[in-house]
């Protein structure tokens, strides 16, 4: 069960311990059934390595983030404008307001968290008594009609405050990262301790060079 | 079968235990379909059956659920684990006298579960709605007495390797356990809020991913090489599987609960882990379809086989949801809608009932060494049950984005019932047309058992020519 580590793309076992192996994997029917030798596929590495690819880029937290006071102050502040209140019912209303805020970087998130006047009302005094505190308005989640702490752990501000924004990277990535890694190379290890891919077993037969 | 509970193991017929959970397994296939069929009629009709409290939805949909994951699907699992695990080892099973018993105790225990459910009693956990008594009844004599059957067939085997199948098998009946014990704390010690919330759907998660993906996907891994006579493709692939497997399917639990209140890092963690699910779904496609080269006339000609490569193939679409389904970006919009219950059918009725069926199929002709009755009710059979799916899971996808929508846009729910309701109708027809095919596999197979052709010692069933 020696290790040699003088071409690891090809094998990790030495040469004694290749031979073993290839005898037993030709001499021994497992219930009639048998067992080739292939490599993994080049498109099934690619395709593995797309997957991961593609599992960071789209679970990063650009989509599917929950509405911040931040992003409905604009709206809150909106409420009280002339043409505002001059609108003849709360549709207009809302459509005016929604009108006076666009052409920032978070028209993708207002179109996605639309609110009624209704709702507007109900998270109205509460944004508003945030403001009065000049806290960080991203700090806070707008959960139906309650605007709460965001449940974010970030970085300590100076103040002693925490950071509650959802940040692009977090711990739960750099877990992946590690947890991946050891997956890999775990799974490395083990089928480079098999016998050369170059080698294909003779079922049936016993071992051949 | 009931005979030999009080018989001595060297008494006991090889094979028997296996004969019984794998009739016990169609049996509850046809009252767990029949109990789907039923429900999704009270959702096409909402005039159906009304006035009985143990026939209301609530009641009967936790029944259905339970009868199909732990009568047909998991006694089927255990029927292939009884009759593969041995000749994988070139041996014989450890205990028949223990198979036997397991299958007795279980169907017994899965009686009383359902009639507990049935009259209301409840956890009220999705998937693990049996009260605690019962999940500790599973757990003691279902889950432990099959796991060491298996586990004392692998060590006792008289071949050096262990073949990927019992790798998996053997792995699989350890985590059932674990996930059984742990999954359900929150009813052993009244845990609550979050801690249950995200215990509960761990469970959820894993008694699929750690339990029901896995062994479907083992039993394909003896199936296609069996009736075709090709070796497996690739060992290495198999590793990849295996460890894949183990790695990325422990982990996501949290994808389940994205909207909660959780640690915004553990949803990363785990939604990232959630994609991953195709790496082992990759490899398992892969190997498996590259081990039908050379035969894919067998994919038109062979029961078995066709009933294998279709449920392999719907591991395609049911990773490719499954991955992506739970990312922010996707899982907002189609959280708590009847996608994800087409998506669970479609892992449970598509990918893992069509690699079973095929055990099955396969495993009661050559234990009782009997040619299947008739052809034609087994083609007959599996286009029920794909038509079937297929209307079912269709139906239910886009039923599921018109909530998602009516949901996102605030349409009032009555609007949502109305635009839905032919979608229930399909369900309905759907699901009625898997019960109707399961009904002709119980006939078909109780008359293979009776007056099926019988085969030749050392052939195999699919060598012989059918006589119907």
């Amino acid at each position: 069960m020696s290790w040699r580590f003088d071409a690891p793309l090809v094998t990790l076992s030495d040469d004694a311990t290749t031979k073993k192996n290839e005898t037993l994997w030709e001499t021994e029917m497992l219930g009639g059934l048998t067992e080739d030798n292939n490599p993994v596929p080049a498109p099934v590495v690619w395709l593995v390595f797309l997957t991961v690819m593609t599992a960071f880029c789209v679970t990063f937290p650009l989509w599917g983030q929950r509405p911040t006071a931040a992003l409905y102050a604009p709206y809150v502040n909106s409420m009280d404008k002339p043409e505002v209140l001059a609108a003849k019912d709360d549709a207009e209303a809302m459509q005016r307001i929604v009108a006076m805020n666009k052409g920032t970087s978070n028209d993708a998130l207002l179109e996605r968290h639309p609110l009624t006047m209704d709702d507007l009302r109900l998270i109205k005094d509460q944004v508003k008594a945030l403001e009065a505190k000049h806290v960080d308005l991203r700090d806070y989640t707008v959960v139906g009609d309650h605007v709460v702490i965001a449940n974010f752990e970030g970085n300590y501000r100076p103040d002693g405050t925490r950071i509650r924004q959802q940040p692009w990277w977090d711990k739960g990535y750099t877990i992946d990262v590690f947890y991946l890694s050891y997956f890999f190379l775990a799974v490395f290890l083990m089928i480079k301790r098999l016998p050369p891919t170059a080698w294909q077993p003779r079922h049936g037969h016993g071992a051949s060079h | 079968m009931l005979k030999y509970l009080m018989a001595k193991n060297e008494d006991i017929p090889p094979g028997s235990a296996a004969v019984y959970f794998g009739f016990s397994a169609i049996t509850w296939f046809v009252i767990g379909t029949g109990l789907g069929a039923f429900n999704a009629a009270k959702l096409a009709f909402p005039d159906f059956v009304t006035g009985l409290e143990f026939l209301s939805f609530g009641h009967m949909r936790q029944v259905h659920v339970h009868a199909v994951i732990f009568g047909w699907i998991s006694m089927a699992f255990g029927m292939a684990m009884m009759y593969i695990t041995p000749a994988l080892g070139n041996t014989r099973l450890w205990s028949e006298k223990l198979g036997i018993w397991n299958a007795f105790l279980w169907n017994v225990g899965l009686s009383l579960g359902l009639t507990v459910l049935w009259f209301g009693m409840t956890s009220g956990r999705e998937y693990s709605d049996f009260p605690w008594f019962i999940d500790l009844y599973i757990v003691a004599f279902i889950a432990v007495p099959l796991g060491i059957n298996v586990w004392m067939t692998i060590i006792h085997r008289r071949t050096q390797g262990i073949y990927t199948t019992n790798w998996f098998f053997g792995a699989a009946t350890f985590m059932l356990i674990i996930v059984f014990i742990v999954g359900n704390l929150p009813e052993y010690f009244h845990l609550t809020g979050l801690t249950e919330a995200y215990l509960t759907w761990w469970f959820a998660h894993n008694v699929l991913g750690l339990w029901i993906t896995p062994v479907a996907a083992a039993i394909a891994y003896y199936t296609i090489p069996k009736v075709t006579g090709n070796p497996l493709y690739s060992h290495r692939i198999g590793h990849l599987h295996f460890w894949s497997v183990v790695v990325f399917y422990s982990t996501p639990a949290a994808h389940h609960l994205m909207s909660a209140p959780l640690p915004e890092w553990l949803k990363s963690f785990a939604s990232v882990e959630g994609v991953l699910i195709l790496v082992p779904a990759i490899a398992f496609v892969s190997n498996i379809l590259l081990t039908m080269q050379g035969k894919w006339n067998m994919f038109v000609e062979n029961l078995e086989v066709r009933f294998t490569v279709t449920g392999c193939l719907m591991a395609i679409p049911l990773n490719m949801q499954g991955g992506f389904q739970q990312t922010r970006a996707i899982n907002w919009y189609i959280h708590g809608t009847g996608w994800i219950v087409a998506h669970a059918h479609l892992a449970l009725l598509g990918f893992s009932t069509f690699l079973e069926a095929a055990a099955v199929y396969l495993g009661l002709q050559t234990i009782m060494k009997r040619k299947l009755y008739s052809l034609t009710l087994g083609n007959i059979h599996f286009w029920l049950l794909l038509i079937g799916f297929t209307t079912y899971w269709v139906s239910m996808t886009i039923a599921g984005l018109i909530q998602g929508a009516g949901k996102i846009y605030e349409v009032p729910y009555i609007d949502v019932v109305i635009a839905e309701h032919p979608y229930m109708i399909a369900r309905w027809i759907g699901g009625s047309l898997v019960f109707t095919g399961n009904c002709i596999w119980l006939y078909n197979m109780w008359m293979t058992a009776r007056a099926g052709t019988v085969v030749p010692e050392g052939r195999m069933p699919h060598e012989l020519a059918y006589e119907r």
